[in-house]
């Protein structure tokens, strides 16, 4: 018995897929073993892109319920895995993310206002008011997310293929959540992956709930990172709203990948603190105390206790940090919300190079019914 | 004046048509900034708070605990900040004095049941547009399949209420004055705008008649038009008509002193050759066409055609002539294809025909002039110090002054009138008169 697991502990690292690794313990301070050696400014620069997402998100979840913007997926206690995970991405890394990763995006080189932009679908959305609120970026290396559950997983495996086979040097890098890991579509590419090797690296955002259902309603596997051993992908499991933790072995897997070591599955627990959208309504289905008890492990304070810890960070400059972004970005949301709306024709474009006759006929009676509509004083929505 | 906003419930989403207002986060008279939690609402998804879009003091709530309320229906009034009302204004504003006879909130939540017992069946779109409009959709008479209202029946009966309103409100505004403290009102409007729908005839807009319509209004609405006149004394081209007559005929052809016209005009605008061009607003460029379609305008009963005689500069008198009664007929008949009226770049409408002597044509875009023939008449004219009796007609130009100057445009026509005084001109190759 005790052989056997040894074996199995030996040769597929089971304890890193069953086990938790962490840096930095609830309270900040770091098992001095394991913290990785980072220098002031980029510890610093981590903690405002942690300020940033957290406030941006809070800000899309305003403007939706003001009406401005369809629809949000929010990233509250979620910002951790994000950012450690898209920082160990060289400039010329991929990312396939999913619908909750403001952080990456902004990580990646992407603006508030133009993610706020396109949430508002104004007239300054690169996509003109289609599709959902999240896109991709070609310049920034940025798959644009699948709205359906896990889509992006085969889509990453391929493309690391792709790479691996033309002799790219690059690494891609995907995120999903732990309800992903019951669709076949991370199977599938979970499969090819342990198979051919590619340089790809799978986040799993563990955050406990895919929408209403609870990580212990999906599956009877121990942990999710075990899926991954089973395809014969080393996985791991790390304290996901331990930034530390999550850079260092996303960091980790990224050299191995790019060095032609292949796949690595990182399993990042974590919690969503907020809604799994706008439309969602958490306190219908879990308690208040549960999500006290993962408050307490918010991400954010954690690795501000850090940083006083280590020195980096003081009371003035913490504030300093905070008041600085929200004005930014309130400035920019303000702008935002000043720019003209997408002209209600735009739907009738981008679908065809040259407009056919029966949608030039269409566009015809729509800009009619706009007019009948204007002229008796509505606003056309 | 002051300045209030009444905030609307917004649209929060993924299908969502009303919400419950659970709790209002402010009270009356308190002051907001924008974006601060207004009011919790319970919608079939979720419990959210909706932020405030401006910033002001509270000054009355349309909407209570517990009540609720569509998506766009107004929840609650804010007075703009710095915009303050005037204590005197207020006092006397005749809301406040129809807010003390009966309260606007229980008067609408009693109006709102008796609506709902009336089964009224229409898409949610509809039943938006309806909303908007402030339409009782049990009022709306449905032509869809099986008594469905539709958007159209909306916007007829909105647009027919519109009508009747203006002519209503004169004398309605007399009778409202005595009262104004009157709980019950608008059942009055109503009767009214069912008497007024009965008085006219609605004729849709639609096919060619809408394209002109659109056309027409482009046209009038961008080109600034310019117009002048000339008189031609066309005497003596009627007895070469006459002459020629003898042999079109015998080809089948009638002949009309149209194709002279268009004769005339092609050979004119090969020495003007900005009135054969069109603007090219975004490029700021002046189009100049180096060939000559010209139109020529057919009235049929579904309305104002111009198909184009194609390459007229290539084509001789007969040919132009053929070309006219065989797109005239099929303009009649309905059986014009695109490309006979595509591609246009110069209009001659021959009004005469019907009898004006005189007209200011309205430009066919994109095109930057339009010929205007009108009817033949008897005049005594001067000539060599004495009258005489000619046949004599008017020829009018509108064009884009944007493109063309008076004196360019002055100096087109009096070449058109020197062909058509003169004819025989017309046999002179294009250039060979210039000086």
């Amino acid at each position: 018995m005790n052989l056997i697991s040894q074996a199995l502990a030996k040769d597929l690292n089971l304890d890193k897929a069953l086990g938790i690794f962490r840096v930095l313990d609830d309270q900040g301070v770091p098992d001095e073993s394991l913290e990785p050696k980072l220098s002031k400014d980029f510890l610093l620069k981590i903690y405002e892109y942690m300020v940033r997402t957290r406030i941006l998100d809070e800000w899309l979840l305003k403007l939706q319920r003001m009406g401005k913007v369809a629809i949000h997926a929010p990233n509250k206690g979620q910002e951790a895995t994000m950012i450690g995970a898209a920082l160990a991405l060289r400039e010329q890394d991929w990312m396939f993310p999913s619908y909750r990763e403001l952080g990456a995006l902004l990580v990646r080189g992407m603006s508030e206002e133009e993610i706020i932009d396109r949430a508002m679908a104004n007239a300054d959305d690169p996509l003109k008011g289609s599709d959902f609120a999240i896109y991709g970026s070609r310049d920034k290396k940025i798959v644009p997310a699948p709205v359906p559950v896990g889509n992006q997983i085969p889509h990453a495996v391929g493309f690391a293929l792709a790479a691996k086979i033309m002799g790219d040097n690059i690494v891609v890098l995907t995120f999903f959540g732990d309800g992903a890991t019951s669709r076949g579509d991370f199977h599938f590419g979970l499969n090819f992956a342990g198979l051919f090797k590619p340089p790809v690296v799978f986040v799993i955002q563990n955050n406990q709930w895919a929408i209403s259902l609870p990580v212990r309603k999906q599956t009877a596997a121990p942990t999710l990172a075990v899926k991954g051993v089973a395809y014969g992908v080393p996985s791991i499991r790390v304290d996901g709203n331990d930034v530390l933790a999550v850079y260092s072995i996303a960091k980790e897997a990224v050299d191995k990948a790019s060095s032609g070591e292949g796949p690595t599955l990182i399993e990042s627990l974590t919690y969503r603190l907020g809604p799994h959208t706008t439309a969602d309504d958490p306190r219908r289905y879990r308690s208040d105390e549960e999500v006290k008890r993962y408050e307490a492990k918010d991400p954010i304070p954690r690795f501000r206790r850090y940083l006083m810890y280590r020195g980096v960070l003081n009371e003035d400059l913490d504030r300093e940090i905070w008041g600085r972004w929200r004005d930014y970005i309130e400035t920019v949301v303000r702008r935002c919300l000043s720019k003209p709306e997408l002209p209600e024709e735009v739907i009738f474009e981008d679908v065809y190079s040259e407009m056919p006759w029966n949608l030039r006929e269409q566009l015809e009676e729509f800009r009619e019914s706009l007019r009948v509509m204007k002229s008796l004083g509505l606003r056309v929505e | 004046m002051a300045r209030i906003e009444k905030v609307k419930l917004p649209d929060i989403g993924e299908g969502i048509a009303e919400g419950e207002i659970v709790r209002w986060l402010v009270k009356k008279g308190d002051r907001v900034k924008q974006f601060q939690p207004l009011v919790e609402v319970l919608t079939d998804k979720a419990n959210v708070e909706i932020p405030s879009p401006v910033s002001g003091r509270v000054v009355r709530f349309l909407a209570s605990e517990g009540e609720r309320v569509s998506v766009g229906s107004p929840i609650v009034e804010i007075e703009l900040e710095g915009e303050a009302v005037e204590p005197e204004e207020r006092a006397g504003s005749a809301e406040e004095v129809r807010e003390g006879v009966s309260p606007e909130l229980g008067e609408k939540v009693e109006v709102k049941k008796e609506e709902r017992r009336v089964v009224v069946r229409a898409p949610p779109s509809v039943r938006k547009l309806a909303r908007d409009l402030g339409i009782d959709l049990a009022k709306v008479k449905g032509t869809g399949p099986g008594g469905v209202i539709t958007r159209d029946d909306v916007l007829r009966y909105a647009q027919a209420q519109q009508g009747a309103q203006a002519q209503a409100t004169a004398r309605a505004a007399e009778a409202e004055k005595i009262q104004v403290e009157a709980v019950e009102k608008p059942k009055a409007q109503t009767v009214k705008v069912e008497a007024a729908e009965q008085a006219v005839e609605r004729i849709p807009l639609r096919g060619i008649r809408k394209i002109m319509a659109e056309r027409m209004a482009l046209a009038k609405s961008r080109i600034p038009h310019a117009y002048i006149v000339e008189e031609v004394d066309v005497t003596d081209l009627l007895s070469l008509r006459d002459h020629l007559a003898k042999y079109a005929e015998g080809k089948g052809i009638r002949l009309t002193i149209l194709p002279f016209i268009v004769k005339a005009v092609v050979k004119a605008l090969k020495e003007y050759p900005l009135l054969n061009s069109s603007l090219d607003e975004d490029r700021n460029e002046i189009v100049v066409k180096k060939y000559y379609n010209i139109g020529i305008a057919v009235d049929t009963e579904m309305g104002l055609v111009v198909p184009n005689i194609k390459n007229a500069d290539r084509k001789g008198l007969f040919e132009i002539a053929r070309d006219i009664s065989m797109l005239a007929s099929k303009a009649r008949s309905g059986k014009l294809d695109l490309s006979d009226v595509r591609d246009g770049t110069f209009t001659i409408t021959n009004i005469g025909s019907i009898g004006t002597v005189m007209g200011m044509p309205v430009i066919n875009p994109p095109e930057v002039a339009i010929l205007g023939v009108h009817r033949v008449v008897d005049k005594p004219v001067y000539i060599d110090g004495e009258l005489k009796p000619r046949k004599v007609v008017n020829l009018s130009l509108s064009f884009d002054h944007r493109v063309i100057e008076g004196a360019y445009a002055a100096r087109f026509l009096n070449l058109v009138k020197r062909y058509l005084e003169d004819p025989i001109l017309l046999v002179v190759s294009d250039n060979e008169l210039k000086v």
